[in-house]
């Protein structure tokens, strides 16, 4: 059994219900992506995890104990949520901004011990921010801005770290530089790393274990081989992929792809072009 | 102490600059204090000045300095500190860079308390003055749960831009019905309101900086001490969950010390507006955005900008006075303007 498991959730959003009784647990030490096509209630799911959305019945368990039922302080011990990236306070250097993740280890004042100052850092060298630590956070670009978010979170020092689209708005180069960052983290520190990504190819080359879902259900989960299928793919996104291997990772990718249905019309036009 | 390899040259500089910068507004304030005590319709020289302090000037001398220009000028830098510090924790809290105890209509909530009070009581050498601050805090509480509901909406929350408008609106409304209010009261209420609304510090002798001074000594070290909850409510609501702070409970709290400054501090003083949202600016300008330093620039600047709105207020018309509410409102207006259109783009 593993750590961290949710049982039975029934999750609404004004009245409607986004997710209704899923189950799933969530292997220790691997990385997890959440795919799924917009609106399938993926952000909702992450969101519940995190204990940013309440349940309307179920539970999220950690170590065995309901997430809700734990004191917030205690959670923000084990877990670091890193949400779609928002604004950050004008006036703060990378230094400040990635040492309040320390907040949950701080009383009183709040002011920086020995222990703190080793985990920020820590945080600031292994995201390779250690020569830009006194710049202002808001002069940095999209790519060092969410490594700064994610020092933030190492800061934290917690084993379980929760991302809600980590490489929106990034350039291929700059997804591929976060999303390695985490692979060493997973590899390096065995944390356990869940996210949500919209790029199922980068998705299935970084993740040991992958939950597609639709419509508030899980329609597939387990190793990549296992779900990115035309089968399932075809279930979730609805559309015909056409699918290859990784050479980097050796797991399936989709070669190309086209709205369900229109497959066989395409062709034909292709081949009397 | 901590050896120097994990904090950069910089950033122990930066800490060091924040505190002398803090150091450097309390000693502006103290030579505005000099300044103001020996300015106004009755001049003292500065030998003057020293001899009376010392208890060796004159009995009028005496008079004017302790009992109507000093208590006068501790009133100004207090009801600065506090308005200034409500305005830095409302701005931290709602991530709402327009955000201020006057603009809201707290202020005015507070002043509608007063004025119903003092309407009971007319004679201000009897009223009860300890009581002010209470019944202010009354009134401002009340308005700001009202501005609170009208503004909240199910599945959204707040929206700065809906709280700022209900808060606007309430303002004006509250200040409608003091007006209102006035007309079925006595002429001398009528002065009071009058004066009140345009700002003016009113309460000036010490029963006034007594009843205020407890709430000052209790409210800002409490903020301060909670300058690491600012900071991660600043951050935004998913994150400061997510870094383990209890969300609600603490905005209700550090929302209750605001609007308990904002109305301890106009209960002796008019309806200022404007220093809580200018101060916390000029205050982050200086200092950056950890709360651990913003928030005491930010009382030390109210105090300063107070003072001086005061004693400009004072002499520019000799022998009659501008209220301090309005001098302020002179330079703060325009950078609520500036503010604004600035969030715009």
């Amino acid at each position: 059994m593993s750590n961290l498991f949710v049982k039975d959730i029934v999750v609404s959003y004004s009245g409607l219900p986004i997710i209704d009784r899923l189950n799933i647990s969530i292997p220790d030490h691997k990385i997890t992506t959440i795919i799924g096509p917009n609106g399938c209630g993926k952000s909702t799911l992450l969101k519940t995890i995190a204990r940013i959305l309440k349940t309307d019945r179920g539970a999220v368990f950690l170590d065995g104990k309901a997430i809700q039922q734990l004191s917030t302080k205690k959670v923000a011990k084990r877990m670091a949520i890193l949400p779609q990236s928002s604004e950050v306070p004008p006036g703060l250097t990378i230094f400040e901004l990635v040492s309040y993740g320390r907040f949950p280890h701080q009383r009183g004042l709040g002011t920086l011990k020995l222990e703190d100052l080793k985990q920020i850092d820590w945080a600031i060298q292994v995201t390779g921010l250690s020569e830009l630590k006194d710049r202002p956070v808001v002069a940095l670009s999209g790519g060092q801005r969410q490594r700064v978010w994610i020092a933030m979170a190492l800061a934290q020092d917690t084993d379980i770290l929760i991302l809600d689209e980590p490489t929106t708005y990034l350039d291929l180069a700059h997804q591929l530089d976060i999303l390695l960052l985490l692979e060493k983290l997973n590899k390096e520190e065995e944390r356990t790393i869940i996210m949500v990504l919209h790029d199922l190819n980068l998705a299935s080359r970084f993740s040991h274990n992958m939950i597609a879902m639709k419509e508030g259900s899980i329609v597939a989960e387990g190793p990549p081989s296992k779900v990115m299928t035309s089968s399932t793919i075809q279930k979730v996104f609805d559309i015909d992929a056409n699918l290859t291997i990784c050479p980097f990772s050796t797991n399936p990718i989709l070669h190309s792809y086209q709205l369900s249905g229109c497959t066989q019309d395409l062709l034909e036009n292709a081949n009397e072009g | 102490m901590i050896p120097n390899k994990y904090v950069s040259e910089y950033q122990q500089r930066r800490n060091k600059k924040n505190i002398s910068i803090i150091f450097v507004v309390i000693l502006l304030i103290i030579s505005m204090l000099i300044i103001s005590m020996n300015t106004g319709y009755i001049r003292l020289s500065p030998k003057e000045l020293f001899e009376t302090f010392f208890g060796m000037g004159t009995e009028r001398q005496s008079l004017i300095l302790f009992e109507f220009r000093l208590p006068r000028i501790v009133l100004s830098i207090l009801v600065g500190m506090a308005l200034a510090v409500s305005g830095c924790i409302l701005q931290g809290i709602s991530r709402n860079a327009l955000a201020d105890p006057g603009i809201l209509g707290i202020n005015a909530g507070a002043g509608l308390g007063v004025v119903l009070f003092i309407s009971f009581f007319p004679s201000t050498t009897e009223t009860p003055v300890f009581l002010l601050p209470f019944i202010a805090f009354l009134g401002s509480g009340i308005t700001a749960v009202l501005i609170y509901l009208l503004s909240y909406k199910k599945g959204e929350g707040i929206s700065p831009v809906r709280l700022l408008l209900t808060g606007i609106a309430i303002a004006a409304g509250i200040s409608a019905a003091m007006i209102v209010l006035t007309l079925k009261l006595d002429s001398e209420t009528y002065q009071f309101v009058a004066v009140w609304l345009a700002g003016s510090i009113w309460g000036s002798n010490w029963k006034f900086v007594l009843s205020l001074l407890p709430w000052i000594l209790i409210l800002i070290p409490f903020v301060i001490a909670k300058a690491r909850v600012i900071n991660t409510l600043n951050l935004g609501d998913v994150r400061a969950t997510g870094l383990g702070l209890a969300v609600e409970k603490e905005r209700i709290l550090l929302l209750g010390a605001a609007v308990a400054l904002a109305g301890a501090g106009v209960s002796v003083s008019g309806g200022i507006g404007f220093v809580g949202l200018v101060a916390p600016h000029m205050a982050r300008q200086l200092v950056g955005a950890r709360h651990q330093f913003v928030i005491l620039a930010s009382a030390m600047m109210g105090g300063l900008l107070l003072l001086v709105a005061d004693t400009i207020g004072r002499v520019i018309l000799q022998p009659s006075e501008i209220p301090a509410g309005i001098v302020v409102a002179i330079i703060g207006a325009p950078y609520f303007l500036y503010l604004l259109v600035k969030s715009k783009a």
